[in-house]
């Protein structure tokens, strides 16, 4: 196994990730959520997905992602998830 | 014999359990960070990365497992943070900083949207 290229790729995404916004999100979600161990499970397999699928689309020079309407999904989500957190009763009305 | 502590916490349960917690569940919880985490990632830098690396370098698997490990670690890292925030901070005050933290990720995935 190519160690030097496993570095690499380990250092460039941990860096590129330190901080970012799933990090926050884990860092807000982990906090705050009854059960820390599903936003870990949670948070970890989506971002391997993620990384997986870019693998393999690698190899392949078309790739079509809806940017735009996958993003705007997610930041609904998000936005979901806070202001449950800020008004959580609000949720049982 | 140790008698008379076991009425240590009396009717503990009914004590003011706000309805905070709709979803305590072990799978919304992970299906709603799933889903969300996931969408926010797809065709971020980090995926981008990923994908120019594994293409370049023609080790897919190799890329992956560095990725892979370094997206564990990050996670790993933020759970451990915020549960390492919540034990200090109070429950009400986590609660409003982590929605706040929440809706500045939101404002920030719009800002990428009509940014590009």
């Amino acid at each position: 196994m190519d160690v030097k290229l496993f570095l690499v790729a380990f250092v460039a995404v941990f860096i590129s990730e330190l901080g970012d916004k799933s990090q926050l999100a884990a860092i807000a979600l982990g906090g705050s959520s009854p059960s820390p161990r599903a936003v870990f499970f949670g948070t970890a397999s989506a971002l391997l997905l993620a990384s997986f699928i870019s693998v393999v689309l690698g190899g392949s020079s078309s790739v079509f992602i809806p940017e735009k309407l996958v993003k705007g999904i997610a930041a609904i989500g998000f936005g979901l998830l806070g202001l449950r957190l800020l008004w959580p009763e609000s949720e049982n009305s | 014999m140790t008698s008379a502590n076991s009425d240590s916490r009396p009717a503990d349960s009914d004590r003011n359990l706000p309805a905070r917690d709709p979803n305590s569940g072990f799978w919304p919880v992970f299906l709603s960070t799933f889903i969300t985490i996931f969408l926010a990632e797809l065709g971020d830098k980090t995926q981008v990365t990923t994908l120019l690396m594994s293409a370049e370098s023609k080790a897919p698997v190799v890329v992956f497992l560095g990725a892979g490990l370094a997206l564990v670690s990050t996670s790993l890292i933020g759970v451990l943070l915020g549960q390492w925030l919540s034990n200090r901070v109070s429950e009400e005050t986590l609660d409003t900083c982590a929605g706040i933290l929440l809706l500045l990720i939101t404002i920030g995935l719009v800002g990428d949207i009509l940014s590009r």
